[in-house]
């Protein structure tokens, strides 16, 4: 059904870092707020993306924000550096979905949601390190995955998740021996984002916790986060809701917390 | 969200937070109707994957299970949660309890007319006594042993000796059962079982589909279990002797075991037995004759009915059996396979030896039933997919093999 060679192809197709990202990264890696913006406007697509987000209900805001440094100021460094990798997982989001039942607009959504909520879960948990904040950027990466090496053979995955309640990372794990958890790796390696959001991703899979206590905690709470987000209807419409596997009992230990701070009544 | 159908139970998997909102988008309207006219024993809900529900959340789903009921009598519920989910659940429905509760998956298709694996011992314990001797009754009818602890202490040692039972029952309710007619296999007979009061309720509840199905496959005799039966009407009649004269084709017997006409016309007697069924005191009189059972043909599963010869039509069709076959290995192994020669001829299997079947039969515009043959390692490599690492556990290769066909099945 998907062969390795299938998935390095994909690999191989992802595009490299535009320059104006990178160096907007940089900058912003370096502090240099002002400077960043200057590059972040001059790629348009990216100015759009970022006061799209800024002006969804979730940030809250009065007036309508339009300038990229103030955007960049409102959101500081650590949430500016993850804005622009949650841009640059939309560069690689397909133009139709068709596995999922998602568009451009119900996936910006999710990204913001997530975002929003992440940052939420780190000043409880009083963490301040920029590249775990970036890491949240990184979770969507899975579903475009999926959706990218499963489309073209709906009509198989339909009939065999109809017999069998299997997800899709245990179905490319056991074709291929790599999941869809370690692409999500491979993109970030080739995108060179930190090493510490690649790690956190994978133990946010649920089925391969790392030995890191600090990042594997973390793991545990983006896993919940994510399938928070994911039990929300329009995601449930979309059919995300079972494209990985929830591991309750991984959950476990944090799951009160959660529910305290999510105020989950 | 479609259901996911085994052994006759259809079961829903969502996953993380039910409230009233998500759960909601679980279920389409198209859903719901699709579940409803499912052929099946009971429609589950599993809360393995779920770490909150409220009861709003719940609520969206008793839709399901009033249509679900309404529809085809099926049992419905939930399963597969802990103790205090079980608790929860309890408490939100308290009076209103009319669905039942199966701690796992597997004590379910205990309760599921159609389960294969019979003659189970099963311990069980629950703190309500009527709730006990319900389960009892209903494991016995489905041919399990059920032993019943009558209190906690009892149940705790009891259980302590896990290796004496097959399946332990608690934290199990058993709410408004199916109403479907409890069926099983003794060699070669179904006994159905059939209670109180028979009326025109009797073709709801009868599941003719299966019926039909034992009928082509070769069964030919049927035995009603009729001890609890207290009387009929004149539709039941009506469809006991359109049952005997239309298996009459396939020259089935049908057997009613155990039936006083005490409050039920004795003319209706008369009737049946005109219609060719037969009446007998007691379950042994018929398992126990070896004899009777050779006349009644329940010794061989071989029908002259379902003898078919192969057609224009059939051969026509070939290829795309072939095709789908080809498509579905493919798929579950990642190979390529390549097509030898194809041709129709008697086949033989000389060397049984390290060598796996499995057939999905089909009935409609065209009947048959197609077998597939595999020699062992392919058979455990295309379930590898299914089950996940290889395994030497026949019984679990056979049972995904059954969902093996079962996508070559819905390929065609």
């Amino acid at each position: 059904m998907i062969t390795k060679d299938r998935i390095d192809t994909y690999i191989n197709k992802i595009p490299p870092t535009p320059k104006a990202l990178k160096d907007t990264l940089m900058f912003l890696n370096a502090g240099e707020l002002t400077k960043a913006a200057k590059i972040a406007q001059s790629d348009l697509a990216l100015a759009t993306y970022l006061k799209e987000l800024l002006n969804k209900p979730i940030y809250g805001f009065k007036n309508e924000i339009t300038d990229v440094s103030q955007i960049f100021g409102i959101l500081g460094v650590s949430a500016s550096q993850q804005t622009v990798y949650n841009y640059m997982m939309t560069l690689l989001s397909p133009a139709k979905w068709q596995l999922f039942k998602l568009n451009a607009r119900v996936f910006h959504e999710l990204q913001a949601k997530l975002s929003k909520r992440w940052e939420q879960i780190l000043n409880h948990l009083d963490i301040k390190d920029k590249n775990i904040h970036s890491s949240i950027a990184l979770l969507p990466a899975s579903i475009i995955v999926c959706e990218a090496l499963f489309s073209e053979k709906i009509d198989d995955v339909t009939l065999l998740k109809e017999t069998k309640n299997i997800d899709y990372n245990t179905i490319l794990t056991r074709l291929c021996g790599v999941g869809i958890f370690d692409i999500c790796e491979q993109i970030s390696i080739k995108w060179e984002m930190p090493e510490e959001i690649s790690k956190i991703v994978q133990a946010s899979s649920g089925v391969k916790p790392i030995e890191d206590k600090q990042l594997n905690t973390l793991g545990k709470w983006m896993h919940l986060l994510l399938f928070y987000e994911l039990s929300q209807s329009i995601f449930i419409e979309a059919g995300l809701n079972d494209f990985v596997d929830f591991q309750v009992e991984y959950v476990n230990d944090i799951y009160e917390e959660f529910a305290t701070l999510m105020e989950i009544a | 969200m479609r259901a996911i159908v085994k052994n006759g139970v259809g079961v829903f998997s969502p996953q993380g937070f039910l409230d009233g909102n998500s759960s909601s988008s679980f279920l389409s309207i198209e859903d719901i109707a699709a579940t409803a006219s499912l052929k099946v024993d009971m429609i589950l809900i599993s809360l393995k994957k779920v770490v909150f529900f409220n009861k709003n959340g719940l609520d969206t789903f008793m839709k399901l299970f009033i249509k679900v009921r309404q529809e085809n009598h099926a049992t419905v519920g939930f399963c597969d949660y802990d103790e205090k989910k079980y608790n929860a659940i309890k408490t939100f429905y308290q009076d209103e309890l009319n669905f039942s509760l199966f701690k796992s998956l597997e004590l379910a298709y205990l309760f599921s007319s159609s389960f294969k694996n019979q003659n189970k011992n099963v311990l069980l314990y629950g703190e309500d006594k009527s709730q006990r001797s319900a389960m009892a009754i209903e494991l016995h009818d489905n041919g399990h042993n059920p032993i019943i602890a009558q209190n906690a202490a009892e149940f705790k040692e009891k259980s302590s000796k896990k290796e004496a039972y097959d399946y332990i029952i608690d934290n199990t309710f058993l709410g408004q059962m199916g109403q479907k007619v409890a069926t099983r296999v003794t060699g070669n007979a179904i006994i159905y079982s059939i209670s109180s009061f028979l009326d025109a309720e009797i073709g709801n509840k009868f599941n003719i589909e299966y019926h039909k199905n034992s009928l082509n496959v070769g069964f030919r005799l049927f035995i009603f279990d009729a001890y609890k039966v207290i009387s009929m009407n004149v539709h039941a009649l009506n469809f006991f002797s359109r049952l005997a004269s239309s298996g009459a084709e396939y020259n089935a017997t049908i057997c009613f075991v155990g039936m006083s006409f005490e409050k039920t016309t004795k003319s209706f007697k008369e009737t049946l037995e005109d219609s060719g069924i037969l009446f007998y005191e007691q379950m042994d009189d018929i398992l126990k004759n070896k004899e009777l059972l050779q006349e009644l043909g329940a010794s061989s599963a071989a029908n002259s009915k379902t003898k078919r010869v192969i057609n224009k039509q059939t051969v026509t069709e070939l290829p795309r059996f072939i095709d789908a076959t080809v498509a579905t290995i493919e798929m579950m192994t990642n190979s390529k396979a390549i097509k030898q020669s194809a041709q129709v001829q008697n086949v033989t299997i000389v060397e049984k030896e390290g060598k796996i079947a499995s057939s999905i039969g089909y009935y409609g515009a065209m009947d048959g039933m197609v077998i597939l043959v595999f020699p062992k390692e392919i058979a455990k490599k295309a379930c590898e997919l299914l089950i996940g690492e290889k395994t030497d556990d026949m019984e679990m290769v056979l049972d995904t093999l059954a969902e093996l066909v079962n996508i070559v099945g819905g390929k065609i």
